[in-house]
């Protein structure tokens, strides 16, 4: 679209009919699309990535070739990362088989002790069943791997304390939980935006996720079946508010700065009755400090609307949704001081503000401007959390080798300490991974038995 | 026949002694290598901001004769002291930071590494040759001035360098070593960065200044 053309901002019944996209309809109704900036490279000085690291991914359902996709990517990624797929890992041949065709050159195994005892592998991605992490991400710290474990980190609080508690203890080494918004630009971009009280006072946040889907993987094999679909079985699975709300809530936790207090559950077998115990729609209500209530609703029966989360305040709302957001102002809120920086776009019956990098008006001169760019924002959370994993898991080995080759290797306590203050990239750790299984397991049982349960205080450390 | 014999008998001893002086000379060397807590600083110029990337990691060792200061408050005589010292600084250590230390940016960080031909050059290598204490610190906790020359190797390129230094003796056998000097980075066939980026064309200045703060100890002996 372009920004001065002003006819082209005027939409009209049928224009809009004719576009239907979720960002016309956002900017229909008063949205006002909030961007980050991005760090990309400049058009035309694409060269060599710098951070070069060798992964494996265990796990190959359908987010482990997900994974294996975006890895396979990262050479694109802006900075690049020159990711190499060493190995891949299923207990499942056919998956292995499949996900070779997405990694051309990996070794391919159904042992995963095979990865582990790989000296060349740095990093591991552990995206197997949610109760299969444990075993894996504490075999692979103990060898010496950075790991990267997808949420929720276990299915049990006790197995999630063990995780962490390990995670916490090898300081060497990355880990990261596969809470992926936490590493998205975008919602860094939002989170001082938010927290700054831009919203006036928050009152309400709401997530869902619809989808028309039976969550089933098929195999001519029962027990191999049983064994695929172990996210219809309350034996192996937190269900939806576990495997897919945690991001949605560990994403409105952060935001509003604070832990839930209490959650209260409800849940339905409706439609997908005849092959699971794990219900296939959930509403939750989740509370926190300051008479703020999260609902979460999720269904695996309707498609419509699909998967947002929203923050509601006294003075506006903000939608986030594919990598994006809009903010939608009462009337009587007040002028935001960035208000006056930024572009003004004027569309249908709504002049709305457009914070674009590059768009607005200069910084102050002591202000260093960031290397913005105008490219599209095109990346996923997922390649910014992976990005930001191996990045973070090459700094920490060049810091640890640079700290030896220049002070030596008899102080390796001086070295913890030096690790510990190397600067991350943003991304999900332990303790936030922890925090995630803890509210999970809670909603889950809150929505298994219909009740509101209080999250204790002592529930959340970790020890 | 006597004179020859006395003369060679006093240039055995003269010899011997000398040898002598040389040996306790040696064995009165101290040697000290890096710890942790040193900083290097890079601080430069540009047609948009000032800039400054650091590195906490700056690695050597260093040998220093009998006239050097050991303890703080020690005397020492003004004038040229023996030292020697290899310091190197790790290129890819260097990181870009904004003013209040948090990192910039990964992509000027992979534009100075090029720069500074990382891939060849892993080291910025500093190797000391000369170092004379200018006068002796006027209170017990000043540190000792002294003017420091040697050669300083960048990308492949080595100059000659002189700067002052001072050294401040610390606890547990320990010196601070702190200095700051100007240079330019064509002077070592350095093209400065000149990056493009959405605001435009940013070009950097060719002046940069170093400052460093190289903490070390004195090396433990091997177990005999």
């Amino acid at each position: 679209m372009n920004e001065n053309d002003s006819n082209a901002l005027e939409y009209n019944r049928r224009e809009f009919l004719k576009g239907g996209s979720v960002a016309t309809l956002m900017t229909m109704l008063g949205g006002v699309e909030l961007f980050a900036q991005t760090n990309a490279a400049p058009a035309g000085e694409t060269k060599t990535p710098a951070v070069k690291i060798n992964v494996a991914v265990i796990g190959l359902g359908a987010w482990g070739r997900e994974i294996v996709n975006t890895l396979a990517r990262m050479p694109q990624a802006t900075p690049p990362i020159d990711a190499k797929i060493v190995s891949v890992c299923d207990t499942y041949q056919p998956f292995v088989t499949r996900t070779a065709k997405l990694a051309p050159g990996a070794a391919q195994t159904t042992d995963y002790k095979s990865i582990l005892d790989n000296k060349d592998i740095k990093a591991v991605i552990v995206a197997t069943p949610t109760h299969q992490h444990k075993e894996i991400v504490l075999a692979a710290l103990k060898a010496g791997k950075h790991v990267y474990c997808e949420a929720p980190l276990a299915g049990s609080i006790e197995d999630a304390r063990e995780i962490a508690l390990a995670a916490k203890a090898a300081r060497q080494l990355v880990f990261q939980s596969g809470l992926q918004m936490r590493s998205d630009p975008q919602r860094h971009f939002l989170l001082p935006f938010i927290r700054s009280g831009a919203l006036g006072k928050t009152v309400l946040a709401r997530a869902q996720s619809h989808k028309k889907t039976n969550w089933r993987t098929a195999s001519s094999n029962p027990a191999q079946e049983k064994a695929l679909n172990w996210r219809l079985s309350r034996a192996t699975s937190l269900g939806l508010v576990g495997e897919i709300g945690s991001h949605q809530i560990d994403q409105a936790g952060w935001f509003l700065n604070a832990l839930p207090t209490a959650v209260t559950g409800f849940g339905s077998l409706a439609f997908w009755k005849e092959d699971r115990d794990v219900p296939d729609t959930v509403q939750a209500v989740l509370e926190f400090p300051g008479d703020v209530r999260m609902i979460y609703d999720a269904t695996l029966v309707n498609s419509f609307d699909g998967e947002y989360e929203m923050l509601y305040g006294s003075d506006a709302a903000v939608l986030m949704r594919d990598g994006k957001a809009w903010m939608f102002k009462e009337v009587d809120s007040p002028l935001l001081g960035w208000e006056v920086y930024a572009d003004k776009l004027t569309f249908y019956k709504e002049t709305g503000i457009a914070l674009v990098a590059g768009k607005s008006k200069a910084p102050p001169a002591n202000e260093q401007p960031k290397p913005a760019q105008d490219e599209p924002f095109t990346n996923t959370p997922l390649s910014f959390a992976l990005g930001n994993f191996l990045r973070n898991s090459v700094d920490l080995d060049t810091a640890a080798e640079d700290y030896k080759a220049s002070y030596g290797e008899d102080d390796l306590e001086g070295m913890m300490e030096h690790l510990s203050a190397v600067p991350r990239r943003a991304a999900a750790s332990y303790l936030e991974g922890f925090h995630a299984v803890v509210t999970a397991v809670k909603a889950n049982e809150a929505i298994l038995g219909n009740k509101r349960i209080e999250l204790k205080p002592e529930w959340y450390q970790l020890a | 026949m006597n004179t020859k014999r006395h003369t060679l008998f006093a240039g055995t001893i003269t010899c011997l002694l000398l040898a002598a002086a040389s040996l306790q000379a040696a064995s009165q060397m101290t040697t000290y290598a890096a710890r942790s807590g040193s900083k290097m600083r890079i601080e430069g110029t540009s047609n948009i901001h000032d800039w400054q990337v650091e590195s906490p990691f700056i690695g050597g060792l260093m040998e220093v004769g009998p006239g050097f200061p050991l303890e703080p408050g020690q005397a020492v005589t003004p004038g040229k002291v023996e030292a020697k010292a290899e310091v190197f600084i790790q290129v890819r250590s260097l990181k870009s930071i904004e003013k209040d230390g948090k990192p910039y940016s990964d992509k000027m960080d992979e534009i100075m590494w090029e720069h500074l031909k990382e891939p060849v050059h892993k080291r910025i290598v500093y190797h000391l040759t000369e170092m004379t204490l200018k006068e002796a610190p006027k209170a017990k906790d000043a540190p000792y001035v002294f003017d420091a020359k040697g050669d300083l190797a960048v990308a492949g390129v080595t100059n000659k360098i002189a700067m002052v230094v001072n050294v401040l003796p610390l606890a547990d056998k320990k010196l601070e070593i702190t200095g700051t000097v100007a240079l330019k980075m064509t002077d070592f066939k350095v093209n400065p960065p000149a990056p493009k980026i959405a605001l435009g064309l940013i070009k950097t200045g060719d002046d940069v200044k170093l400052i460093f703060k190289w903490i070390v100890g004195q090396r433990k002996l091997p177990a005999a």
